[in-house]
C-alpha cells in the first residue's frame, strides 16, 4: 500500500516533468500545439527509444487514466458563467453542437471502419 | 473561511464523481455520464448555496493540476498499441482528418442556418479541439476565446454522451474506430469515455485528440474563411 502510494507520487512527478518540458518546448519553438499534447508525444518518443520504461510510469499513469474523466468535472462547472447566453439561445446552440458532433462521429467512425475492413489484418 | 469553501468544493466534487462513476459502471447508460451528472450536481449545489464560480475557482485549480501529467500518461496506452498505430496508419490519419473537417463544416453550416453572427460562428469553429488549442485558434481567427472554451466543454460532453450510442447504432464495433471517433469530436472528454470502453479505444482517443488538435490548428487559418459567409 505504502509502496504503491510512493510509486504514484514519484511517477506523477516524472509525468509532470515531461508535461512541463512539453509546455516549455512548445513555447520556445512557437509550435501550434498545447503543452500537454506535446508532452504526450514526447513521452511516447521516450518510451519508443527505451529511455523511459513502461514500468517507470505505469502505476501513476494507470491511476490517472482510470480517473481521466474526473478532471473534466471542475472544467465543465465553468459553463455556469454562460447562463445568460444559454437562456437566450441555448437550445439553438445545443442543436448546432449536437448536429456537428454527430457528423464528426459518423464520418470518422465509418471512415476508419471502412478502411480497416478492406485492409488485411 | 476560504479554506473551508475550498475543502467543501473539493470534497463535493470528489464525492459526486465517485457516486456517478459507480452509477455509470453499474448501468453503462450514456446519459449517466459521470462528467455530465457531476457537473449538474455541482452547478446546482453552487446555485443553491448562493456561491459563485469565483468561490469554486481555487478548488478547480487544485483538482485540475494533474490533468497535464494525466495527458502525458496517454503515451502509455499509445505505446502499448504502437503495432495497431503502425499497421493502421492510413485509417487513423484519414479518419481523424475527415472527421475534423466534417465537424467544422457542420458546425459552421448549422450555425449559419440558425442565424448566428460571424463572431459566434468563428468561436464555434474549433469546438472539437482541446481547450488550450481551440482558444488560440479562436483568438487568431477573430473569435471570442471564452465562448470557444464553453463550446469546447459542451461539445466534449455532447460527444461523450451521444458518441458511443451513435457508434453502436451505426454498428461501428472496432475499438480503433470508436476511440478515434470519440477523440476526434470530443477531445479529452471523448478519450475519457473511450478509456472506459477499453485500452485500445482509449489509446486511439488520445491519438485522435492530438492529431485533431495539430491538424485543426494548421488548416483553420485557410479553412474557416473559406466556409464563412
Amino acid at each position: 500500500m505504502l509502496k504503491t502510494l510512493f510509486a504514484i507520487v514519484w511517477q506523477s512527478a516524472l509525468l509532470w516533468l515531461v508535461f512541463r518540458l512539453g509546455t516549455f518546448l512548445v513555447q520556445a519553438l512557437h509550435v501550434a500545439l498545447p503543452g500537454n499534447v506535446a508532452g504526450m508525444l514526447l513521452m511516447f518518443l521516450l518510451l519508443v527509444t527505451g529511455i523511459v520504461k513502461p514500468a517507470h510510469i505505469e502505476v501513476a499513469g494507470g491511476f490517472l487514466l482510470k480517473h481521466f474523466a474526473f478532471f473534466f468535472i471542475p472544467i465543465s462547472v465553468g459553463l455556469m458563467a454562460f447562463g445568460p447566453l444559454v437562456r437566450q439561445s441555448g437550445v439553438a446552440l445545443l442543436a448546432i453542437l449536437v448536429v456537428a458532433a454527430a457528423v464528426g462521429v459518423l464520418v470518422t467512425g465509418l471512415a476508419v471502419q471502412a478502411l480497416n475492413g478492406r485492409s488485411p489484418r | 473561511m476560504k479554506l473551508v469553501i475550498f475543502a467543501v468544493c473539493v470534497a463535493a466534487t470528489l464525492a459526486s464523481y465517485l457516486a456517478t462513476r459507480a452509477l455509470f459502471m453499474r448501468f453503462r447508460q450514456p446519459l449517466l455520464n459521470p462528467v455530465f451528472l457531476s457537473t449538474l450536481v455541482i452547478i446546482a449545489a453552487l446555485k443553491a448555496t448562493g456561491a459563485t464560480l469565483a468561490d469554486y475557482q481555487p478548488a478547480k485549480e487544485a483538482m485540475t493540476f494533474l490533468l497535464g501529467p494525466a495527458t502525458v500518461a496517454l503515451a502509455l496506452p499509445l505505446y502499448n498499441n504502437r503495432q495497431v498505430l503502425k499497421s493502421q496508419a492510413l485509417p487513423v490519419l484519414a479518419g481523424v482528418l475527415s472527421g475534423s473537417l466534417a465537424t467544422i463544416a457542420a458546425v459552421l453550416w448549422a450555425g449559419w442556418v440558425a442565424g448566428f453572427a460571424r463572431g459566434i460562428l468563428i468561436s464555434l469553429g474549433p469546438k472539437s479541439v482541446t481547450v488550450p488549442i481551440a482558444v488560440e485558434i479562436a483568438r487568431l481567427s477573430g473569435g471570442e476565446p471564452p465562448l470557444t472554451a464553453a463550446f469546447v466543454v459542451a461539445t466534449g460532453m455532447i460527444g461523450s454522451i451521444l458518441g458511443p450510442a451513435l457508434l453502436t447504432a451505426l454498428r461501428v464495433k472496432d475499438p480503433v474506430a470508436r476511440g478515434l471517433a470519440l477523440g476526434t469530436v470530443s477531445h479529452g472528454q471523448g478519450t475519457a469515455v473511450a478509456l472506459l470502453e477499453g485500452e485500445t479505444a482509449g489509446a486511439m482517443g488520445g491519438v485522435a485528440m492530438a492529431l485533431a488538435a495539430v491538424f485543426t490548428a494548421l488548416v483553420a487559418p485557410y479553412y474557416l474563411p473559406l466556409l464563412l459567409p
